[in-house]
């Protein structure tokens, strides 16, 4: 049999699979076994403060995918560090927390705080989330370079940055974040999208947008997978959108990835991450690959070795 | 068509949930607009309680599954009644018997722990939200004072012949008119529906006691971990699929 682990990656996870930021909560509501059966969860978005969200409605059905518009609703950060870090300690996986401030010394303090917990296997900094006021860090290179830069002088975990899936903006965005002492990238957040009641002619969100998750944004996050890839050869990338199936998951290795998030797969099905992970271990197999490191990136260097 | 010749149920537990990648519809009667679906194959189906739903989709799709709740459960047999307004329930509404669905569930709190099992009520459904009120009706007739269901058009008598509905085309009457006159003080309401309907109740009966709201969102998860159907209670912030969907309506002062 194939091994899963992928020791390239900083954090040494037993599967490429894992859980992204969001629709796994605290991985408090997962089954164990679920939850074991992937590389890592990163938890939901801890704040300074406790923010309660977004009013309803927070989920409206697109094709091919769902728009969401949850807003951070989070404990906040000292009743994170409180009441949810202990349990998320005692998860039967990897876990990686994920942090979001409007300024970078505020991000920089929760990550200071963390450094102390030696339990942990990394910190994602949030500058993505399209579904609060404040504006998107993560679309300007300066501003990513400050947060990156306050945090890492503050942690020696491993530090991923998740960024907007901008055609743009994200290559310099990247840049800055690696060049400011990031281990990783994680690419891609959801993507600003916009549903109009046909009725009424208003838009079905109380903030107009949200974000497009699912399998309408798989292309979107393989293309940015592929063009950080060929950016930074070397930088550790969790690829994350659209993933729903196996060959999702394969193309996401391809493209560049060192792991694969799944966060709107494990909203429409729990059990969906688990899975994963044992059909990549039998498609492995099958091809006679030793292990994942052998097909990412393939996609830049003449593709699998197809018999 | 995933119809296969030979349904192969495969159930697995995760946790205290049940999980089926099997089931299939054996038995369907559409009124106009509505319909009451069965699907078998469904391993300890009877666990689902009043007030509980399942996540439900087409076998193999990878789309997010949509939230049902439970007409009645029996051996290996979930009921379900529904509006036929949506991709999925036009579908639960006109593919072939033996089509397979995947499911999971019961998830939600049931109705009994939520309520005051002391106390007799006034069961109030608006359209598909009858679905679990039924269910509650079959499983604890001893808590039901009355029933009261609502329909805007007849298109469902024909689904359930032993039961009176109110039709607003017909009657010019709501099911929360029908409750102001059928209602006395002692007893409690349990109310499932559209959200106007539910509004009317609330300000109708503010102040009283045992008066119960079962909610809607579009759910994600249906676990408790998406945080896609938050709302807020006057005791923090409440998840309809986790915590809910029942809430005593004095909890919701944005309902009024």
């Amino acid at each position: 049999m194939a091994a899963l682990s992928t020791r390239r990656f900083a954090l040494d996870l037993a599967t490429p699979i894992v859980l992204a930021s969001g629709p796994a909560g605290f991985g408090f509501e997962l089954d164990g076994s679920l939850v074991a059966a992937v590389g890592a969860l990163t938890t939901k978005t801890v704040t300074p403060e406790p923010r309660a969200g977004n009013p309803q409605p927070r989920l409206v059905d697109c094709p091919s995918g769902l728009l969401n518009s949850i807003g951070l609703e989070n404990p906040g950060f000292a009743a994170f560090v409180e009441e949810y870090l202990p349990r998320v300690l005692d998860l039967p996986t990897r876990r990686i927390i994920s942090l979001a401030a409007d300024r970078p010394d505020e991000i920089g303090r929760m990550v200071g705080l963390l450094e102390e917990i030696s339990e942990i296997d990394g910190v994602e900094l949030n500058l993505s989330c399209p579904n609060v006021d404040a504006v998107i860090i993560g679309t300007n290179p300066a501003l990513v370079g400050e947060f990156v830069r306050q945090s890492r002088a503050l942690t020696t975990h491993p530090m991923f940055v998740k960024l907007p899936g901008d055609s743009t903006t994200m290559i310099p965005a990247a840049a800055a974040a690696l060049n400011a002492g990031a281990d990783g990238l994680t690419l891609i957040n959801s993507v600003s999208g916009l549903r109009i009641d046909h009725r009424i002619g208003l838009p079905m969100l109380h903030r107009t947008t949200g974000g497009l998750c699912g399998p309408a944004i798989l292309p979107i996050a393989l293309a940015r997978v592929y063009e950080a890839r060929r950016a930074f050869p070397d930088a550790l990338i969790i690829g994350t959108g659209g993933v729903t199936d196996v060959e999702g998951a394969i193309e996401m290795l391809a493209a560049g990835a060192d792991a694969v998030g799944i966060g709107y797969g494990v909203m429409a099905d729990p059990s969906l991450p688990a899975r994963l992970t044992a059909e990549l271990e039998t498609w492995l197999t099958e091809h006679r690959y030793a292990s994942p490191a052998d097909i990412i990136g393939a996609a830049h260097r003449g593709g699998f070795d197809v018999p | 068509m995933e119809t296969t010749t030979k349904p192969q149920p495969q159930t697995a537990r995760n946790g205290s949930f049940l999980s089926v990648s099997g089931a299939h519809l054996i038995s369907r009667n559409r009124g106009a607009g509505y319909a009451r679906v069965t699907l078998a194959g469904i391993t300890e189906a009877e666990l689902a309680q009043p007030g509980q739903f399942l996540m439900i989709r087409r076998l193999g799709s990878a789309a997010l599954p949509r939230a049902f709740s439970v007409l009645r459960a029996e051996d290996d047999r979930i009921e379900l009644f529904i509006k036929l307004d949506g991709l999925l329930r036009e579908l639960l509404g006109s593919v072939p018997y033996r089509t397979r669905f995947e499911l999971r569930g019961p998830y939600g709190v049931p109705y009994e722990e939520q309520i005051d099992t002391d106390q007799r009520y006034i069961l109030v459904g608006g359209g598909s939200g009858a679905a679990p009120l039924l269910f509650l009706r079959e499983r604890r007739p001893d808590l039901v004072a009355e029933t009261v269901l609502g329909f805007r058009h007849d298109g469902a008598s024909g689904l359930f012949p032993a039961l009176d509905f109110v039709v607003e085309a017909r009657d010019r009457l709501q099911a929360h008119d029908r409750l102001a006159e059928v209602w006395r003080p002692g007893l409690g309401v349990i109310a499932c529906g559209p959200e106007p309907m539910l509004r009317a109740i609330a300000r109708q009966h503010d102040g009283v006691p045992h008066v119960y709201v079962s909610l809607e969102a579009r759910l994600g998860c249906g676990i408790g971990s998406c945080l896609g159907c938050s709302i807020p209670t006057l005791t923090g912030t409440q998840r309809i699929c986790r915590d809910g969907p029942l809430f005593a309506s004095s909890e919701l002062p944005w309902l009024r």
